[in-house]
């Protein structure tokens, strides 16, 4: 693959799974996919466990590269990846050309997709593919199983409850590109989930459903163990951090769940006005024929009207396009993050019930069974990658929600811009003397 | 308080100019109408005064030049209002509104006003001095009063007419429709209006002592007329569709509005609700708290707003009120052309029919049916004698018909002059008003954009501190 012409996307051709090259694999480009490096099934797994002292994946690590995914190298990631400016970034991915498919079963949307990576574990440095929303839903949810520590972002609804929404309309698939857009841009952003394989095929791969029919999950050590958590133990405490990160979220979501409403509510009320003023300036005009020197005047007004009702008509497009999808992302967010706080109370009681048991069986050896100890890294390998999500994630939304409300405020500044140009313009309109050249055309017959 | 000094800064360059009122005797002179004279000679007197005085509105001093009298400004305000009770003709409790209606005379030389008279009236008072106008100065598009019941409310603003903020407006009404009367320059002489400022106790005696309601055209002759009439002029004709369709805009014009204000108030009382949310979610957020704290105070401050702009924008619903109302008046006018007209139709009508018949008896023809005709037919002929004094009865009636005739030729021409004059007068002052009401109101939009700008951008400013 790699030795014939470059091409812009990578075929998984008839190749098995196992012979793809495992994007964190430390191979360079040139050296051939096929079969030479098959990577040991070691690297499949992101990590090992207990193994603290981990490597940077792009510190320039000889093959048997291991996952990066750990406490302390974690949180040095972060410090590196934060870099706003993208000096240290090296994936770029882009959401747009949304087109329509016409199939005799179904019709539906299609994105393109398009990356940009200097990283080694692409094979091209430049892919485009086209993709649905299943595909993205897919993604995700292979995200959500292998990367079960993690944060993962929310999609925007699949289905459409409000009212008679067209499907297909313009604005309602400019609406979807732009949050599916922001899905994949978080994920690229993130240290871990941006090297996860699943992103890495829905990037690259021609066809992702026979990807898919594949059907082999490349869960890692930590998401089969997570997966198979069981439910039944009850949490002793919560650690404070975990309790309060909870107790925020709850607040959160209730909050945005106010101004969720409030916003749609405003949203209709602005429709309601736009209604009435859409009958309001046209009786200025009836009247301006009913006229003579008043004529210009009333049409003026007329039109001016005409003119804020068209901001208005905007304000409230914008508002719904714009602003309501984003809330309302960031409700399923927290909603999502809410189950990934349970779970990680799951694990936590299950590592403390097996401690118990085993302090129970003082008979025992002095030393902590192996599986108590795998739990008790479970535990806390979840907690730091938690606790880092969480950090990330609040910067990450103060920031979206600065832009949000910005954006709020600026349209409505916008609007009433436009609304004061068109007032202003007529005032010299209606000032206006008649003298000059109203009296010839006056209806009015002076009798005098 | 601030609309009724926009009101009086509008109409003070309108000050009425009259004679002194302590020369009621001159006062009474110069009126073209005295309570109980003949219609007809008031309007003759109003001729000759027209024509110099149709011009003289508005401010300046023009002159008044009957009889050499002294210029003096005169300035009217309807300064208070109170609720006060009382026995009505039925002898029951009643709760009404009194207005306190004030007048100063202005010294040309200093400006310094003095109060020279100050009495109550309630509104069925005003009602009843513009039901006199009305029937003496048919020819005059007469000012309305303001409206008895609220209507055209948005929900907000109550129908009630107790309610203090009708009240006011309708105080502001009042005295609009006063400044109206007194800047016109013939109502303004006359001397019911005249002793409606100054006497209290004894007007509406007064008043009814002149018996104009006995004078008023009858209703149904008047609409009687209005069917029947076969030439009446064009322009008055013309005149009373423009007055037909101007109210029916007008009035379609207000109920939208209110509608509109009613949904305006929505969407800023709403956005008083971010306000709240944006001071419990601070709560809960560390560097967010403060921006989003700050920023619901705007919220809160843009919600209130509102208040203050919809209560000028009634002042503006009020300009346009009147002009709803003027329309009645300038039908009104139009009526009595008709009926005149029609009166005239029918007497020559009347005068033809005689001459025609005198004419057949004198020549033995017929050609038109008479019941003597035909019981002479039957009965048989009539001696000449009896003929010879029909003849002459109806060559009486003749000539008591063409003398008629002229004076109602030349009553129906001096109508149709005078009115359309003051017609002419009105239009000129209704397109000053409205574009003057269109400009405050492109104003008062501005105004509100201006602060709406304001507010955003200063709730913009806490959210990028965010």
């Amino acid at each position: 693959m790699s030795g014939g012409p470059p091409k812009a996307l990578q075929s998984t051709g008839p190749h098995s799974l196992r012979d793809m090259p495992h994007p964190l694999a430390g191979s360079s480009s040139e050296e051939a996919v096929g079969g030479d490096s098959t990577p040991s099934p070691d690297l499949l797994m992101t990590r090992s466990f207990g193994d603290k002292d981990l490597i940077l994946p792009n510190g320039g690590t000889p093959a048997d590269t291991s996952s990066p995914a750990s406490s302390s190298s974690l949180l040095n990631r972060l410090q590196l990846d934060d870099d706003i400016d993208g000096e240290t970034r090296d994936l770029f991915v882009t959401v747009d050309d949304p087109k329509k498919h016409v199939c005799t079963m179904e019709t539906y949307i299609t994105y393109r997709i398009t990356t940009k990576s200097t990283r080694v574990e692409f094979d091209l440095p430049e892919y485009s593919v086209r993709r649905r929303y299943q595909d993205f839903d897919w993604l995700r949810n292979k995200l959500e199983e292998s990367q079960p520590t993690h944060l993962i972002p929310p999609l925007p609804e699949k289905f459409v409850v409000k009212g008679v929404v067209d499907r297909f309309s313009e604005e309602f698939v400019e609406t979807r590109r732009k949050a599916l857009d922001k899905f994949l841009k978080r994920i690229t952003d993130h240290p871990v989930l941006s090297f996860n394989e699943h992103l890495s095929v829905f990037l690259t791969a021609k066809d992702l459903n026979v990807y898919k029919k594949q059907g082999m999950a490349l869960l890692t050590r930590v998401g089969e163990s997570v997966k198979h958590v069981t439910g039944g133990y009850k949490l002793r405490s919560r650690p404070l951090e975990f309790a309060a990160i909870g107790e925020y979220l709850d607040t959160f979501a209730l909050k945005l769940g106010t101004i969720d409403r409030i916003a749609q509510r405003i949203i209709k009320e602005e429709i309601e006005y736009l209604v009435e003023l859409r009958e309001y300036g046209p009786v200025y005009s009836t009247w301006s024929a009913l006229e003579g020197e008043l004529t210009e005047p009333l049409e003026g007004v007329s039109a001016c009207i005409g003119n804020c009702s068209t901001a208005l008509e905007e304000l409230t497009d914008d508002m719904t396009e714009d602003f309501l999808p984003v809330l309302r992302e960031y409700i399923l967010y927290s909603d999502s993050m809410k189950s990934v706080l349970k779970k990680r109370d799951q694990v936590q009681a299950e590592y403390e019930a097996k401690l118990e048991a085993v302090a129970l069986r003082k008979e025992d050896r002095p030393k902590v069974p192996a599986d108590v100890e795998k739990c008790q890294d479970r535990m806390e390998c979840f907690n730091a990658d938690l606790k880092a999500d969480m950090e990330r994630w609040q910067n990450n939304k103060r920031q979206d929600f600065r832009q949000l409300l910005m954006g709020m405020a600026d349209k409505n500044i916008q609007y009433y811009e436009k609304c004061l140009m068109a007032w202003e313009s007529i005032i010299p309109l209606l000032q206006e003397k008649p003298d000059a050249k109203k009296k010839s055309q006056c209806l009015d017959e002076p009798s005098r | 308080m601030r609309l009724r000094r926009r009101i009086k800064s509008q109409r003070r360059a309108a000050a009425m100019e009259q004679s002194p009122p302590q020369d009621p005797g001159r006062q009474l002179q110069s009126a073209p109408l005295e309570p109980l004279g003949h219609p007809a000679a008031g309007l003759e007197a109003a001729v000759s005064e027209d024509a110099e005085d149709t011009r003289k509105e508005g401010p300046g001093d023009g002159t008044m030049t009957e009889n050499n009298f002294s210029l003096k400004k005169i300035e009217i305000s309807v300064s208070e209002a109170e609720k006060r009770t009382g026995r009505n003709a039925m002898n029951m409790q009643e709760t009404y509104t009194a207005y306190l209606i004030e007048t100063r005379s202005v010294e040309n030389i200093d400006g310094q006003s003095v109060l020279t008279d100050s009495l109550w009236r309630r509104y069925s008072e005003f009602e009843l001095l513009r039901n006199y106008l009305l029937v003496y100065y048919p020819h005059i598009v007469v000012p309305p009063l303001p409206e008895k019941r609220a209507e055209f409310v948005w929900h907000k603003l109550s129908a009630d007419n107790m309610d203090p903020d009708f009240v006011e407006r309708r105080r502001i009404g009042l005295e609009n429709f006063l400044l109206r009367v007194s800047s016109h320059p013939i109502l303004c002489r006359d001397k019911i209006f005249y002793l409606f400022l100054t006497q209290e106790g004894n007007w509406k005696e007064t008043v009814n002592e002149t018996g104009f309601q006995l004078k008023a055209d009858s209703r149904l002759k008047a609409l009687n007329a209005t069917f029947r009439v076969k030439n009446p002029d064009k322009r008055f004709t013309d005149l009373k569709h423009y007055s037909d369709e101007l109210q029916s805009i007008i009035s379609h014009l207000l109920r939208v509005r209110a509608r509109v204000a009613d949904r305006l108030y929505g969407v800023y009382k709403v956005h008083g609700n971010y306000g709240r949310v944006f001071s419990e979610w601070s709560a809960i957020e560390k560097e967010m708290g403060d921006g989003l704290q700050s920023a619901g105070h705007h919220m809160d401050v843009y919600a209130s707003s509102i208040d203050d702009i919809l209560e000028d924008e009634e002042h503006y619903a009020d300009q346009l009120k009147e002009y709803l109302f003027y329309t009645e008046a300038l039908r009104a006018v139009c009526r009595k052309h008709e009926l005149m007209q029609y009166d005239l139709e029918m007497a020559a009508q009347d005068l033809a029919s005689k001459k025609q018949q005198c004419e057949e008896l004198a020549t033995g023809t017929v050609r038109t049916f008479s019941l003597k005709g035909m019981t002479t037919k039957l009965f048989g002929q009539e001696t000449p004698e009896q003929r010879e004094a029909r003849i002459k009865v109806l060559e009486e009636q003749i000539s008591e018909g063409e003398q008629y005739l002229k004076s109602k030729n030349l009553e129906g021409r001096e109508f149709l002059k005078n009115a359309w004059a003051d017609i002419e007068r009105f239009k000129e002052q209704k397109n000053h008003d409205l574009k003057e009401a269109l400009i405050s109101y492109a104003v008062m939009q501005i105004s509100m954009c201006k602060k709406g700008i304001q507010v955003w951008t200063n709730a913009k400013e806490c959210f990028s501190k965010m």
